[in-house]
């Protein structure tokens, strides 16, 4: 193969691109070492006292502390849930297969707002209290679509012949799914709960609606960004942004692992695979 | 029979029918009520439909919503389109670094990245400061922040990740050595793009824009955070009446028209795909 193709054009769009996703971005990390409380040009010098601030507050901890809470339990939630609907709906011929699909794909459809505003309605109307448990709910909501998709992507994936032949075999269907499903896809529906903890820990647009007394830490941000500006902000944007990049990079580990041990397993089967069209990636 | 694997199903749909589907038909409900403060009452009406029709400022709202909405969606769209080609045929062994460069800015938090361009278009922002010190301006420019313009970079800051992957998924069929073919068989650059690229990625492309748009155009914190007076959206309207005055049934029928303005620009999207027969555009390999 001839390699890449030279495209000068969408090469400069390329760079510029970058250059105004992260020009911002690197500007915050910037100014979270700045040792001045000034947010602006020109820049004094080093230091680490944002940061010091940020790890020494106790508002702030509360607010992380909520965060992970809701995170984590939204996360296990829209796993244990989400893979039982994406397995479910995968091995169904019933007629609501298509309805049902729909349902789980709605959520997505909608800007947050109107889940954050319905959800307060109904909260207010049957009089029960906003907390971290009614923003779970509505993170539940919000993150499930996303992480149905890829489960069912996942599930479509398998061959459905070593199901089969397990189930010849005699073993019960809660054997095959554990002993043969599982075993398959655990690592891409690993990887989606991790994009639901993501989504959730970032979430703000619904919460703002759902939240009661409590904070998070986009609360938190929020908050401070309508109040004179703390340079304080600098430092936890940029740990928010260090914790995301590491999340994704253990979803990408384990995606790129599962879909090797995945094409190693179907390569040594079935050699005929080498043979189809390979393509020219570098 | 087959009830088993569909039982499997219920937890979630009973979830999502009683958290997501009940309390949007309750939502709409109130749109026709008669509204008090923080509560609604019987009888049905439509006199929240009539006052949002009739209220001089909402025409403005809606007009910033549209604009911000249709700017962010189309530059969002116009900038991915080449990032997304270079990503599937240029960028060689680049492409794994880019594409990482372009995940991890999307993971960015959505409040910061509204938060970093105060910090890039603000009075004494990096782009004012920077200039200055080009010398190409003595005085900081004023109309970068607190309007619609700010609001839309920030809002095309925000989706452009999620577009280049999108266009970039798209254009995965398209092998390279189907462009050399065009190439070998006479077709210049600019036809390439025209007859093979673009109608491939359009149905890609145009779910992105509506994806775009619909968000853009609801969303009431970067309004809020970089708009200004002048940049108001009708997503903040919405906000205020259930957070701050009370009013739920106007805030209702507010959000429901918004609602019935995104189904019209989506069917008329749809009509245009149709019309086109953009839509039937299948790679067959």
């Amino acid at each position: 193969m001839s390699g890449a193709r030279r495209s000068p054009i969408t090469g400069v769009f390329t760079i510029a691109g970058l250059v105004f996703l992260w020009a911002p971005l690197l500007l915050v990390f910037l100014f979270s070492l700045h040792s001045t409380g000034s947010l602006t040009f020109p820049f004094e010098g080093f230091s680490t006292r944002w940061y010091d601030e940020v790890f020494s507050s106790e508002e702030i901890r509360t607010a992380a502390r909520n965060s992970l809470t809701v995170a984590i339990s939204t996360a296990i939630v829209t796993l244990i849930l989400g893979t039982l609907a994406a397995y479910g709906l995968t091995r169904t011929s019933s007629r609501l297969r298509g309805p049902l699909s729909l349902l789980f794909f709605l959520p997505i459809t909608l800007p947050g707002l109107f889940i954050g505003i319905s959800l307060l309605v109904v909260f207010t109307r049957v009089e029960f209290s906003l907390s971290l448990l009614t923003v779970t709910i509505a993170h539940l909501v919000y993150v499930f679509p996303f992480f149905f998709l890829v489960a069912r992507a996942a599930l479509e994936r398998l061959d459905p012949a070593l199901e089969e032949t397990a189930t010849d075999l005699g073993a019960s269907r809660w054997t095959v799914f554990r002993r043969v499903t599982l075993p398959q896809v655990w690592p891409v529906l690993v990887g989606a709960a991790c994009l639901a903890f993501a989504l959730s820990f970032d979430e703000f647009v619904i919460t703002f609606f759902v939240i009661g007394p409590d904070s998070t830490l986009p609360m938190y941000i929020w908050s401070s960004l309508r109040r004179t500006i703390d340079p304080s902000i600098n430092a936890i944007s940029s740990l928010l942004l260090a914790f995301t990049i590491l999340l994704f990079v253990v979803t990408f580990l384990l995606t790129v692992w599962s879909e090797r041990r995945r094409r190693g397993r179907s390569l040594a089967e079935d050699p005929l695979v080498l043979t189809g069209p390979a393509e020219g990636a570098a | 029979m087959r009830v088993g694997p569909l039982a499997l199903t219920a937890p979630a749909a009973v979830g999502l029918l009683l958290f997501f589907v009940a309390p949007l038909v309750a939502f709409g409900v109130y749109s026709f009520l008669t509204g008090g403060l923080y509560e609604v009452e019987a009888p049905l009406t439509l006199e929240n439909y009539k006052e949002v029709a009739e209220t001089d400022s909402n025409r403005t709202l809606a007009r910033n919503s549209l604009v911000v909405g249709l700017l962010a969606a189309t530059f969002s769209v116009l900038i991915a389109l080449p990032m997304a080609y270079w990503l599937r045929y240029s960028a060689g062994r680049w492409r794994g670094l880019v594409l990482f460069l372009i995940v991890a800015s999307f993971l960015a938090s959505y409040l910061v990245r509204i938060y970093a361009w105060r910090s890039m278009l603000g009075r004494n922002g990096a782009i004012n400061r920077g200039l200055e010190s080009l010398g190409l301006i003595d005085e900081p420019l004023d109309f970068l922040l607190y309007n619609r313009f700010a609001v839309t970079v920030a809002l095309v800051h925000i989706f452009l990740p999620y577009v280049v992957l999108v266009l970039y998924a798209g254009l995965a069929p398209l092998q390279p050595s189907y462009l050399e073919t065009a190439q070998d068989l006479g077709a210049g650059r600019l036809q390439r793009w025209r007859r093979v690229v673009l109608p491939l990625v359009a149905a890609p492309a145009v779910s992105a824009f509506l994806f775009v748009f619909v968000l853009s155009a609801a969303d009431y914190v970067t309004p809020q955070l970089l708009g200004g007076t002048s940049g108001v959206m009708l997503g903040v309207q919405i906000q205020v009446a259930f957070i701050g005055t009370g009013d739920f049934a106007y805030g209702a029928a507010l959000a429901f028209a918004m609602l019935a303005g995104f189904l019209v620009c989506y069917a008329l999207i749809a009509l245009g795909l149709r019309l086109t027969k953009l839509d039937r555009v299948r790679f067959v390999s």
